[in-house]
């Protein structure tokens, strides 16, 4: 098993990418999810209840800890086993979000790295935070 | 660390996973025992053991344990100095 892709990975592994919130992607959300929570959709609403803008949801954003534990960290011969979420500012629409993560524990028992991962937003703040639980297909 | 006291931490460690506070576990507790003891869960208790204990499995080592007993002699085995 030395050669194996558990094996390259080491603590202090990190990725990170950008992602623009568009309107396109919330529309495509409610059409996905059925959620149109007036909170998503209607502005007023939003503005009445001390919000900037109409608020992005919070499981759109973190289909981003998907595309960071599958597109980039580890990448491949990777799958999510477990994903614990903390949304701690609301996303508005153009909003320009950093995500990022890095690996905190490897259990080669068990084939799973833990990544602790953070959104931020364009003005540095966390918006979203998580512990994801990810399994590693060993014969890659 | 003697046994007794591995236990009583294994046993935290236990209520905190099942979340069940009132979860009493003794060495002779397995799977059956506990019906949330799925497959996820048992990778979520050796992770959690691993952190607490501060000690390493090798690949597969505990997928054949019969039980919390069992799981405390592997423990003893790996790392014989628990203080």
């Amino acid at each position: 098993m030395n050669s194996s892709f558990l094996n390259k990975i080491y603590l202090g592994q990190s990725a990170k990418f950008e992602k623009v919130i568009d309107s396109d992607m919330i529309a495509n959300f409610i059409k996905l999810s059925g959620d149109n929570n007036p909170i998503h959709t209607d502005l007023s609403y939003c503005v009445d209840r001390g919000f900037e803008n109409i608020v992005v949801h919070g499981l759109l954003t973190s289909a981003f800890f998907s595309t960071l534990v599958g597109v980039y960290l580890p990448e491949k011969n990777s799958f999510l086993r477990g994903i614990k979420i903390d949304f701690v500012n609301p996303v508005y629409p153009g909003d320009k979000l950093e995500v990022s993560g890095e690996v905190v524990f490897i259990s080669l028992a068990v084939k799973q790295i833990e990544i602790k991962a953070l959104v931020r937003n364009q003005n540095n703040n966390i918006v979203s935070r998580a512990k994801i639980n990810v399994g590693i297909f060993d014969d890659g | 660390m003697n046994r007794q006291e591995i236990l009583k931490q294994v046993e935290a460690i236990f209520r905190d996973i099942f979340d069940d506070s009132q979860l009493n576990i003794v060495e002779s507790t397995n799977a059956e025992d506990i019906e949330d003891w799925d497959s996820l869960n048992h990778i979520n208790l050796v992770v959690a053991i691993e952190k607490h204990f501060d000690i390493k499995f090798a690949l597969g080592e505990l997928q054949t344990l019969k039980d919390v007993g069992a799981m405390i002699d592997l423990m003893l085995k790996e790392k014989i100095n628990f203080e």
